[in-house]
């Protein structure tokens, strides 16, 4: 116990000091990656050293910085304090970066300034850990100040793309905009509490509304909102993830984003206790409702692989949020499974529209077409990400909506509110929406025809692919074995949000709850019961192991595919190889050229019809909204902030009006 | 006067908004940045004011009485504000900054003209 | 032991054998009926069997500019999954996997089929495939509005206020309080859920992805022997399965307590509902466009589905 209290700290100093060493040693590029990489594993095995304690045995670690520990109930000194929920999330959050970074060692190979890039990188980690396990609210302003600094600073380190620096301003304008917020609220609860620990603040703000603590409320949301790329705050998000080399997209878009969600639910549900007040509830589902529309429709509209995939992030966070909101432990325990499934596919897709750009060169979906037959494995580690994300079955994107939509669904029906009824639908139609855009997605970059440009295109190499192959089997793990994973993972995660006794007991002394009679949230029983993926994925891999011997067996098909079966390259005569899906070698002999594509026996023409092609019916229905909705995103900085300023307004508004 | 540093405060926070909304000239929009972070400064500051009270400095005789003779102003509020101020300069020399590789990759600091990514 | 009344289940009855045949039935009497509608003979009542064995014969040409893998695999793909779906619709009384959840997990199983479609249309390479896959996923999106408000009415419905989205639970609500569609509120869904069955299976007129005339059968474009003898037999069984989930929704709690009948009387009831909303639709329209698709689903079926929604909301 004792040597396990210093573990949290230690897994955030480890990052920072090598971020230090990393400026100081980081010339030589096996000194730097090793430097870069003992620190995130060390950090990463420290981490997991506290899942027994916290995760199984329940017990929250409590650490005081220079053993300032509080007098006479007072807090003064910074203090650390891991509880199951701010674990999981640093757990999450050291996997992704652990994973990014070895993404790195292959993706940035070869880039100038990577010491600086390192540096960056590892500071971006120690602040997004040490955000997660701090117990001090102005501690979590600081990192966050952290994370965007260093945020901004690796989004404009991309030299390729002229854009980058352009999305790291607008990202430094907005993130700014919110932290201010965040400052003034925590300033104004200063001025009312006159501590700045969240265990204290946690005992002495709930019951204890006045205009003060309301509006530090009010502000405080606020920036978390900003943080977690809400609508309207999203656009320069969505800038930034774009640009970004692809290693730091996956980060900002699955783990940066994470701050905020992990603010919120410890702001609204532990330290203010807020969220039981059904005006609160309706703020965040409305909020995460609208973003998961906007964001999915505006996927739609776009034809470049990256802001694609941002835009499908900030679809995605509203769910999260939407689910938080809802105040049930089933949305909750949803919302936590979707942040975590949220990291793991998302990082994936980044991570293979990376391969794609280390491959191609370009990230334009009207100007790709084919890869599959080049890249085999990132088009399969593709295809399980975008079946997770839209949320088919066995994959975890759909345990986690599925949960949202019964939470949603169950609130209704018990509240007898037809607005979550509406929440529930639009839950339901954004993810056939998110379906369509990775359909648009696979068939513009994956599937279809060859660009002669890419015939040389070559598979990205291992050490890129071996991050990829991780995410996607973790995607296919946690879709199935989703019982055990909740048990261990979100169970005390959402236990300890709704209960925070121990949390505040941990910190400020045994009883010390008690004394100032904090309440617990009523808690509904958790149930995971809606089908046993297991048995389903057991019968399904019988009859497909079954059904492929039936077609692949089949003799008289298979001579004609062989002879016949050449790659689009060899109807022009540039190559004789082709290699199929599973990275199998065919000789193409002598193919017909009629045998190409279908165009009624003529000679087959390159016809790719992909990107902006697709999806004509639906976009003509949609144009005005289109029109309208892409007007706002002008890509003005002063139009964001303003957009930003509205909003501001109009959540304080809401909790004046509704709140107190 | 208290009540009139948490006004300017906001109004200051509220002036910075407005640049930020406003201004076209990128260098503008970050000394509006550096607006709103003043005015939150001052917020903090002012939190921490108690009318009357001197720096939360103990004096050799006070140590060694264990009494304070002079009424201090909160210094944990200082401490954040140090803290906040530092940040806070540190984000606008990084905005700062980057205008500057806009002007050279962009050829103006024009917000109206540094919108390449829209839509 | 479980394992093998699991692998019955998937693979016999209500799975895979049960669905096939059921489907060559509904598919073999829709292409009879409409003939007649049409005043034509029309083919033999086993007519789909036929086709599929003959089809299943030919020989299999894959394009040059197809992904091998991705296009043979798909028709399995889709065949699989959906042969799983039946095995979570229960049949009256019977019901093989009965869990918590069946409405959401049976409206994601569902869209497997459609994504198999997607992908096999893709993977081909063929710009014919390439507009069909796109209308093909306008099309989910155009019906799954009006669909999912139709499953959420029948839940509520159902369920009162509590949540019950098990269809099993559906059927024994349907035992005690009789049939959905005898509720006078809930026929406006039903109405919806029949406009919806004709673009889950794809026939006429909301057939846009496959339209014969102008896009080559579009996914399917480049399928040529068994594998377009899958995707053909996946439409006879698509049939089944959606006529199946409206028995179910719709016209559940009729109970014989003899699993023999029950199956009979569920084929039958899926024969009418087939009639009524796949071949008197077919017969009576020509293909719509795209964009006229997305409209009507998103308006008038949409609106139907709402206002089943309201009205049980209010306790009608």
């Amino acid at each position: 116990m004792n040597m396990i209290q210093h573990f949290p700290v230690l897994a955030v100093m480890t990052l920072f000091l090598g971020a230090f060493l990393i400026e100081i040693l980081g010339r030589n590029q096996i000194v730097r990656n090793a430097l870069a990489f003992a620190a995130v594993s060390i950090s990463m095995v420290l981490l997991i050293c506290l899942i027994r304690p916290v995760l199984l045995e329940g017990q929250v670690i409590s650490y005081w910085m220079g053993g300032w520990k509080p007098v006479a109930n007072y807090a003064i000194g910074i203090g650390y304090e891991v509880d199951a929920l701010g674990l999981t999330f640093a757990l999450l959050g050291i996997t992704a970066y652990w994973l990014s970074c070895v993404y790195s060692f292959g993706y940035m190979k070869g880039k100038q300034h990577l010491g600086h890039y390192y540096t960056l990188f590892l500071m971006l980690a120690g602040a997004s850990v040490g955000f997660f396990l701090t117990g001090d609210i102005f501690n979590m302003f600081i990192m966050m100040e952290i994370v965007t600094f260093s945020a901004v600073a690796l989004t404009a380190s991309n030299t390729e793309k002229t854009t980058a620096i352009e999305g790291a301003f607008k990202y430094l304008i907005n993130c700014s905009i919110g932290s201010s917020m965040t400052l003034a609220g925590i300033a104004l609860i200063y001025l009312n509490c006159h501590t700045l620990n969240l265990a204290q603040l946690a005992t002495i703000l709930p019951g204890n509304v006045n205009l003060t603590t309301l509006m530090a409320f009010a502000l405080i949301l606020i920036g978390f909102c900003v943080e977690s790329a809400m609508i309207p705050f999203h656009a320069s998000f969505v800038d930034a993830h774009t640009v970004a080399p692809s290693s730091v997209s996956m980060i900002l878009s699955g783990m940066v984003l994470k701050l905020g969600v992990y603010g919120l639910i410890r702001i609204s549900y532990i330290v203010f206790r807020a969220i039981d007040t059904s005006s609160l509830q309706i703020l965040l589902t409305a909020f995460g409702t609208v973003t998961m529309f906007i964001g999915v429709t505006m996927a739609l509209a776009q034809h470049d692989f990256k802001r694609l995939l941002a835009f499908h992030s900030v679809s995605q966070l509203g769910y999260i949020i939407a689910a938080a909101g809802l105040c049930t432990s089933l949305g909750l325990t949803g919302s936590l499974y979707h942040a975590i499934n949220h990291t793991l596919f998302k990082g994936l897709l980044f991570l293979c529209a990376g391969a794609v750009i280390h491959a191609t060169g370009t990230s334009d979906l009207d100007a790709l077409g084919g890869l599959s037959k080049r890249m085999p494995k990132t088009c399969i580690c593709f295809l399980i990400g975008a079946f997770s994300i839209s949320g088919l079955p066995p994959f975890n994107g759909f345990v986690s909506k599925w949960m949202i939509y019964q939470a949603a669904y169950a609130k209704a029906v018990t509240t007898g509110n037809f607005y979550y009824a509406v929440v529930t639908v639009t839950a339901l139609v954004v993810s056939v929406m998110t379906l369509a855009s990775f359909v648009k997605v696979l068939h513009s970059v994956f599937f279809g025809q060859l660009k002669k440009e890419h015939e040389s295109v070559h598979e990205a190499p291992g050490i890129m692919l071996f991050p990829m192959y991780i995410m996607s089997a973790l995607c296919v793990l946690t879709g199935i074995f989703y019982k055990a994973f909740s048990t261990v993972f979100i169970g005390p995660a959402v236990f300890a949000a709704f209960n925070n006794t121990t949390y505040i007991d941990s910190m400020m002394g045994e009883g010390y709850a008690e004394l100032f009679g904090v309440p617990a949230l009523a808690i509904d029983k958790l149930e995971f019961s809606y089908w046993n993926p297991f048995v389903w994925f057991v019968l399904f891999v019988i009859v497909f192991a079954a059904a492929c011997v039936v077609i692949f067996s089949s003799t008289g098909t298979r001579g004609r595919t062989l002879k016949s079966g050449g790659s689009y390259d060899s109807v022009y005569g540039t190559g004789d190889l082709s290699v199929d899906f599973m990275g199998r070698t065919y000789e193409t002999g002598d193919p017909e050229e009629k045998y190409a594509v279908f165009f009624s026996g003529e000679k087959a023409e390159y016809s790719h019809a992909g990107g902006s092609d697709l999806f004509w019916g639906f976009k003509y229905n949609w144009h005005k909204y289109y029109q309208f909705l892409q007007g706002l995103h002008s890509g003005s900085v002063n139009d964001y902030s303003a957009y930003a300023v509205i909003c501001i307004a109009v959540i304080c508004m809401f909790m004046f009006l509704f709140m107190r | 006067m208290i009540l009139a540093n948490y006004i300017v405060s906001f109004i200051l926070i509220a002036l910075g908004l407005l640049v930020l909304c406003t201004q076209k000239n990128l260098i503008k929009v970050v000394l509006g940045l550096g607006i709103m972070d003043y005015g939150v400064n001052l917020l903090i500051v002012s939190a921490g004011f108690n009318e009357g009270g001197t720096a939360p400095i103990y004096t050799l005789s006070e140590l060694l009485s264990g009494v304070p003779s002079t009424f201090f102003v909160a210094p944990v509020p200082q401490a954040l504000t140090l803290t906040s101020i530092v940040i806070g300069a540190c984000v606008d020399a990084m905005a700062l900054a980057i205008v500057i590789m806009i002007k050279k990759r962009y050829g103006t600091i024009d917000a109206d003209e540094v919108r390449r990514l829209r839509g | 032991m479980i394992v093998l009344k699991y692998l019955f289940n998937a693979l016999i009855f209500p799975g895979a054998l049960f669905t096939i045949l059921a489907g060559f039935l509904l598919s073999g009497l829709d292409r009879k009926v409409i003939a007649r509608m049409q005043r034509r003979i029309g083919p033999p009542l086993a007519q789909p069997v036929y086709d599929f064995f003959k089809l299943a014969g030919k020989e299999n040409i894959v394009p040059a500019a197809a992904n091998v893998t991705a296009y043979k695999l798909a028709p399995v793909l889709s065949f699989v999954s959906l042969a799983f779906i039946m095995v979570f619709i229960p049949i009256f009384s019977f019901s093989a996997f009965s869990s918590k959840a069946d409405l959401i997990v049976i409206l994601y199983l569902i869209t497997i089929p459609g994504v198999a479609l997607i992908i096999g249309g893709s993977a081909s390479g063929s710009p014919y495939g390439a507009i069909g896959i796109s209308r093909e996923m306008v099309t989910m999106m155009s019906y799954e509005l009006p669909f999912v408000l139709v499953l959420l009415a029948v839940a509520k419905k159902a369920g009162g206020d509590q949540l019950v989205f098990s269809l099993k639970e559906i059927g024994e609500w349907q035992a005690v309080n009789g049939s959905m569609l005898l509720h006078w509120s809930m026929i406006p869904a039903a109405l919806a859920m029949l406009l919806v069955i004709p673009a889950e299976v794809g026939t006429q007129p909301f057939d846009v992805a496959e339209a014969e005339t102008e896009i080559c059968e579009g996914p399917l474009c480049e399928y040529s022997g068994a594998p377009l003898a899958v995707f053909k037999l996946s439409t006879c069984m698509k049939m089944f399965i959606m006529t199946g989930l409206f028995t179910a929704m719709f016209l559940g709690g009729i109970r014989t307590g003899f699993a023999g009948t029950d199956a009979i009387l569920f084929v039958l009831i899926c024969c009418v509902v087939t009639i009524l909303c796949i071949t008197t639709i077919h017969a009576i329209t020509a293909r719509l466009r795209i964009q006229h698709l997305f409209q009507f689903y998103w308006t008038y079926v949409t609106l139907l589905a709402l206002v089943s929604l309201v009205l049980v909301w209010f306790g009608l």
